[in-house]
């Protein structure tokens, strides 16, 4: 098995898995469930990204994937932040 | 609250925080306001203080404190009614580490419990701690405790934004450093291997994307002094911390493989709340995401020095009351000499708020409403008009 | 030296799968918001990070591995933030962590 098909069948199971994780994002119940699950397809795909970046060749994919992670990471925080039902106070 | 609380002045009294803002003095010309329309007898005006090192009392902030406590007090005979009540000053907080809002908050209902006092107006450009998102402010962690809490009514003169706070050159320095390394990275160093075009497009450019950058958020990120000796060294300890960290993720993740992967699904979830031993935002962070990063144990919420941690099961638990971590993390921050301390079990700042050995909560505070909800479950989040 | 690193690549990379499958096992089959956010933190990081360490391996020595270091590490410090917030943002909500004889849900 050469590099090229290995970094590819890892791609293609960690698609597989993303689409299971997909099962809780629908499901639920709460909007935290929601985006835990968002946020581990978020992570695959980022990493599905660096693999293609080498399978591909093609550099860019990585710029691609580090934009991917931070925006990843901004969705998760943005969401838990804005969609808290506080308390009494504020 | 306090036991020795004393009986609450006859007119009533007013606790008033102060601190370096823009609308200060609008904030004292409400307060007597308030003061002579409802015939208060108390006001206290009280400055906490934030010394940046444990134990090194610093003169210069002393006498800073003093002179806006001096300035305080003239604005408020200035404003005073004709019984005037009495004004007095004070400065808190000067014997303890504070840096959060929570903290802020603490030393401030102490002062006002042992004297009795109810009421709060705080200057609302005024946020002690900083107004990290993150965190909640100080006037939240007030109203929590049960203090009725008033917010001035001043206008900004300047409209600035509550983020901000004073960053000086070396701030400016440190960020423009590196957003250039980042745009050079994000270019793939070309300004090393490219020719002599190369290299004058990518300085200018990047000069310019970084100046950008750090001119904008220079103010709001880094928002401690900083003190490169002290930086370098924390970053050569947190060279060491890694490596260890890493080894404690995969060991960990290893034990937490086998329970989700076997059949009865054992896990024996758990809330905790430990008080760790370590001070300071980024130390704080460091040791929260770590026990995060740890399998076995999420950082749900945090309240001044108060982690609360959700656990998965018994040998996690444990690893975070033996205080490995905290150890490290103490080390990484504050060098060699200040790892020794007593794990979070022996100083009994370890407690469990679930499960068979659960305690009551001795301060029913904040974590007693959210813990009392029977069926918040149900809310339907996503319907919040926004 | 070429087989080490081979060999190096494919390890890594099948324990990175192993990994990101235990994480999607965890967040399908744990009973509530926060076990799920332990594995989505920290199962799912590892995962993640050990395939990113095998493209580091691949890249060698030129300059995009530098990006993909930095790609672990972005991973590894915003997986766990990521999930202290929902965490946080549930425990506000006032959601109550399962214990064990709990339903699921």
């Amino acid at each position: 098995m050469t590099l090229t098909t290995a970094f590819l069948t890892t791609a293609a199971v960690l698609v597989v898995l993303a689409i299971a994780v997909l099962y809780r994002a629908v499901k639920g119940p709460t909007m935290q469930d929601r985006v835990i699950a968002v946020n581990v397809l978020g992570t695959n795909t980022v990493v599905i990204l660096a693999l293609l970046a080498v399978a591909l060749d093609s550099e860019s994919f990585l710029d691609i994937a580090l934009v991917y992670a931070l925006l990843n990471f901004l969705m998760a925080v943005a969401i838990s932040k804005f969609t808290v039902k506080r308390g009494d106070v504020i | 609250m306090a036991d020795h609380t004393h009986d609450p002045p006859p007119g009533g009294a007013l606790l008033v925080p102060v601190g370096e803002s823009v609308t200060l003095r609008q904030t004292v010309a409400y307060t007597m306001e308030i003061a002579a329309a409802e015939e208060i007898s108390e006001v206290h005006f009280v400055s906490p203080v934030a010394w940046h090192d444990v134990g090194d009392v610093e003169l210069a902030v002393r006498e800073r404190t003093q002179s806006l406590l001096d300035r305080v007090s003239v604005w408020a005979e200035e404003d005073a009614p004709a019984d005037a009540p009495t004004i007095h000053t004070a400065v808190i907080g000067a014997e303890e580490y504070l840096f959060s809002p929570d903290d802020y908050a603490d030393i401030l209902a102490r002062y006002a419990d042992e004297r009795g006092i109810k009421r709060i107006i705080v200057d609302p450009e005024y946020s002690p701690g900083g107004n990290v998102p993150l965190l909640r402010p100080m006037e939240v962690a007030l109203a929590v405790r049960g203090f009725d809490v008033i917010e001035a009514p001043a206008s900004r003169p300047v409209r600035r934004s509550r983020l901000t706070r004073p960053g000086g050159i070396a701030q400016f320095g440190l960020l423009f450093g590196i957003s250039f390394l980042f745009y050079q990275l994000l270019g793939g160093f070309v300004i090393v291997t490219g020719d002599s075009f190369d290299f004058f497009y990518e300085l200018i450019t990047g000069t310019i994307t970084a100046g950008l950058v750090a001119g904008a958020l220079y103010t709001v990120t880094l928002s401690n002094r900083i003190r490169l000796r002290t930086l370098g060294k924390q970053l050569l300890r947190l060279g060491l911390y890694v490596p260890y960290l890493v080894y404690e993720i995969i060991k960990s993740n290893i034990l937490i493989t086998t329970i989700i992967l076997h059949p009865k699904l054992p896990i024996e979830p758990r809330m905790t709340r430990v008080r760790s031993a370590v001070w300071g935002g980024p130390a704080l962070t460091t040791l929260g995401n770590s026990i995060t990063l740890t399998p076995g144990t999420l950082t749900v919420r945090t309240e001044g020095q108060d982690l609360y941690v959700h656990s998965l099961f018994q040998s996690a638990r444990d690893g975070v009351a033996d205080g490995a971590l905290e150890r490290a993390v103490r080390f990484v921050f504050y060098g060699r000499r200040a790892a020794a301390i007593p794990t979070p079990r022996e100083r009994g700042d370890y407690v469990e708020l679930q499960g068979p050995n659960a305690e009551s909560e001795p301060d029913a505070g904040a974590e007693a409403d959210v813990e009392s909800e029977p069926d918040a479950e149900t809310e339907p989040v996503e319907e919040e008009p926004k | 030296m070429n087989e080490i690193r081979l060999g190096a690549i494919f390890v890594l990379l099948a324990g990175g799968v192993f990994f990101t499958f235990v994480s999607a096992v965890g967040v399908i089959r744990l009973p509530d918001v926060y076990t799920r956010a332990h594995t989505a933190s920290q199962t799912d990081t590892l995962g993640a990070g050990l395939v990113v360490a095998a493209v580091v391996l691949a890249y060698g020595v030129e300059t995009e591995v530098i990006k993909a270091l930095l790609l672990l590490v972005f991973i590894f410090i915003t997986n766990p933030t990521a999930a202290h917030a929902v965490g946080r943002a549930a425990y506000e909500e006032g959601i109550e962590p399962w214990t064990k004889g709990d339903e699921r849900r």
